[in-house]
């Protein structure tokens, strides 16, 4: 294949073995994930400026473990630990993955709220911090030390190597890391997936573009601001928090920081009325 | 990117062209106090989950002159959280205002809505008690939106039929929530296929497989009866079970395609993994052939488990294609390739305009027949599956099988053993 090369010495960034739960091994660590038969890949990223390491997940979160979070897949194994600081999604009323496909798939359609929450069961079953990028954390990592349009350069015509976007999605996601990574050995930060991350702000936006996306719009320096377009078609009310009925191009990728997780404060209750 | 923008000049566009599909041929033409005008329609909800308050704010979005002006349903929380959500939503104003003295609770709050100055209701409580809510609609000659599906048993699927003929003689305009049918991408879909993209149509496969949905626990204060209306989905006589529930919006699009209701169907299904008391006595899965009159074979599946391999989408085959239908999503390969690439409509503000948009042009939509048919098929499958019997249209249609208790009031009311292939019997 034309991109083994490149897809090997990505894999090369990642230490392949499991850790025990703890701080993050410099060199990067395979995260398990309890009630989950897929693991998530963290590779060390620089900071933006430059003076510390975050660790990054070096895919979009799939279904395989974003439905162990949804629906509760890891409750009664062991170490799963208490599930009483744990808010779950609602059961969405339509299958969230739209028909583009399931396992090794991105999760989407998830509010910010969602990926957040996502973050803090992660975070409770691994004793790990894990946390939605910054936006200046998402682009910097995306460019991976490119300060061109995109992480390999301006060439568009590149892009196909690196992104599923809508000149080759045929309308819908991919498996994630079946697309050339970028120097820093992540998959799919232009393309697949819009991905949430959080602003100078505080608000959450997306960054990088998605499958529906044109060239353009997949640039590392892409982002959208959410509107209420992005849930209009949501049939009940109050709309849900979950989950956006008109945002299948939205998923996430979490980052990792050295600590141990604290425990925040208690989330919102949620009317479970979806 | 699914904006739900539905501008008039388009709304009233389709509405035109899905009302002339559904004219009952020598029906009436009512020429109503709207016929070309903007007068205000004022509408009623009953049924105020939230479904029936996300109905009612879809019709405001739909049409500049409407108002919700009543409010029904069996519990005083709802109906009140319903007013509250109303009044918030910002946008719409007094036309979202709705007086607590327009606001009715009980058993019978259905009458006080119809009796309440309304032009048109928003059915949209637990299907169970749609049948006797369309026809007292139909009997006090109100226009209506009515939620999938429209009954739970053939009994009230005979009397939403009855109701139908009557809404169509009076001239009254009917929409029902298979909101599918107002889809532009199932729209253009489906004129490919009339259009023979397809060829003749010989199979089809249908699916809604998803993980479970919301459970409403129960509380030591709550009746049997107020627990399981609360509970809805998880007792048959209230739901109808997923299959009809909720795999209805698929078969609805079979029946569609195909152009006809099926003539007969063997369907198997089971209680495997929701077997909870808060389950009450459904099943979490179905499988069901359906067999159509021209000898077209339907594979239907639904189930409700977590953690399985999710999939909602109808599969129409051809002779000389295959379409694969989706909400916002369409695709015909074969002889006639197609992808709907088109910017979507949002379908749950479409039905409401286009059944707006009949009420003022003076000429009916009538979809209770069809949706009607659509929810039998879903009971038939379910009927099978129950029984493990072949079961046929007309002894669907015929049966005397009833659910529910006779009388509505809080109180005791025992859950019935979930059904048994082979020992279940057919009524």
């Amino acid at each position: 294949m034309q991109y083994a090369a490149v897809l090997a010495a990505g894999s090369l960034a990642v230490a392949a073995f499991a850790e025990a739960d703890g701080a993050p091994p410099p060199g990067g660590f395979t995260q398990a994930v309890p009630g989950a038969a897929a693991t998530i890949e963290m590779v060390p990223v620089p900071t933006p400026d430059g003076a510390g390491t975050i660790w990054m997940s070096s895919t979009e979160i799939t279904w395989d473990v974003y439905d162990v979070f949804v629906y509760g897949l890891e409750e009664g194994e062991k170490g799963s630990g208490g599930a009483d600081a744990v808010t779950r999604p609602s059961r969405p009323y339509i299958p969230p993955d739209r028909g583009y496909g399931h396992a090794g798939h991105p999760a989407i359609s998830m509010t910010a709220h969602g990926a957040q929450e996502f973050c803090r069961w992660l975070s409770e079953r691994t004793g790990r911090r894990y946390r939605l990028p910054t936006e200046a954390e998402w682009e910097h990592a995306c460019r991976a030390g490119s300060d061109g349009a995109y992480c390999f350069g301006d060439d568009e015509g590149a892009l196909g190597q690196f992104a599923w976007y809508s000149e080759n999605a045929e309308g819908r996601t991919h498996p994630v890391a079946t697309k050339a990574p970028n120097a820093w050995g992540l998959y799919d930060m232009h393309g697949n997936v819009a991905e949430w991350a959080i602003g100078a702000d505080g608000k959450a936006v997306t960054r990088g573009g998605s499958f529906m996306d044109g060239a353009a719009g997949c640039r590392s320096g892409a982002r959208e601001v959410p509107t209420r377009a992005w849930n209009a078609s949501d049939p009940q009310v109050p709309k849900s928090r979950w989950w956006l009925a008109d945002a299948p191009f939205v998923g996430f990728r979490v980052v990792c920081e050295a600590g141990e997780s604290s425990k925040g404060p208690e989330p919102e209750g949620d009317d479970g009325q979806r | 990117m699914g904006s739900a923008e539905v501008s008039r000049r388009e709304f009233v566009k389709s509405a035109a062209a899905a009302a002339a599909a559904a004219v009952v041929p020598g029906a009436a033409i009512a020429r109503g106090a709207w016929a070309g005008g903007t007068e205000s329609i004022r509408i009623g909800v009953i049924g105020c989950g939230g479904r029936g308050t996300g109905a009612a704010i879809n019709a405001l979005e739909a049409d500049p002159a409407t108002r919700i002006v009543a409010l029904g349903d069996l519990f005083a929380d709802r109906v009140e959280s319903s007013r509250k959500h109303l009044a918030e939503a910002g946008e719409f104003g007094d036309r979202a205002r709705v007086s607590p003295e327009r606001c009715f609770t009980g058993f019978d709050a259905y009458q006080r809505v119809l009796e309440a100055g309304v032009d048109a209701v928003i059915l949209a409580t637990p299907p169970h008690f749609r049948p006797a809510h369309f026809a007292a609609a139909v009997a006090a000659r109100k226009h209506v939106f009515m939620e999938k599906p429209v009954a739970v048993d053939a009994p009230g699927v005979r009397m939403v039929l009855e109701a139908a003929n009557a809404a169509g003689a009076a001239g009254l305009c009917v929409v029902a929530g298979t909101q599918r049918r107002h889809e532009a991408s199932y729209l253009a879909a489906m004129q490919r296929i009339r259009e023979g993209a397809l060829g003749r149509i010989v199979s089809a496969r249908c699916y809604w497989n998803q993980g479970g949905l919301w459970v409403h626990r129960r509380k030591p204060e709550y009746s049997d009866m107020e627990w399981q209306v609360r509970n809805w989905l998880y007792f048959c006589w209230l739901s109808g079970d997923h299959i009809v529930e909720q795999h209805v919006h698929n078969l609805d699009v079979v029946n569609w395609a195909i152009g006809s209701h099926p003539e007969r169907c063997l369907g198997m299904g089971g209680r495997q993994v929701r077997t909870g008391e808060e389950y009450g006595n459904i099943f979490d899965h179905f499988t069901v052939e359906y067999v159509y009159p021209g000898g077209e074979h339907v594979m239907s599946m639904c189930r409700q488990i977590e953690g399985t391999s999710p999939r909602c989408e109808e599969v129409i085959h051809g002779a000389q294609g295959t379409a694969v239908l989706r909400p916002g999503s369409a695709r015909i390969t074969g002889a006639a390739e197609w992808r709907f690439a088109e910017k979507n409509n949002n379908p749950y503000v479409q039905e409401h305009a286009d059944l707006l948009a009949a009420i003022r042009s003076g000429r009916p939509v009538n979809e209770a027949r069809q949706v009607a048919e659509s929810t039998l098929t879903a009971i038939m499958g379910r009927m099978s599956a129950y029984t493990g019997q072949e079961v046929t249209w007309e002894q669907a249609l015929q049966s005397e099988w009833r659910l529910g208790p006779e009388t509505y009031e809080f109180g005791d009311l025992p859950v019935d053993e979930a059904p048994v292939p082979g020992r279940t019997r057919l009524l």
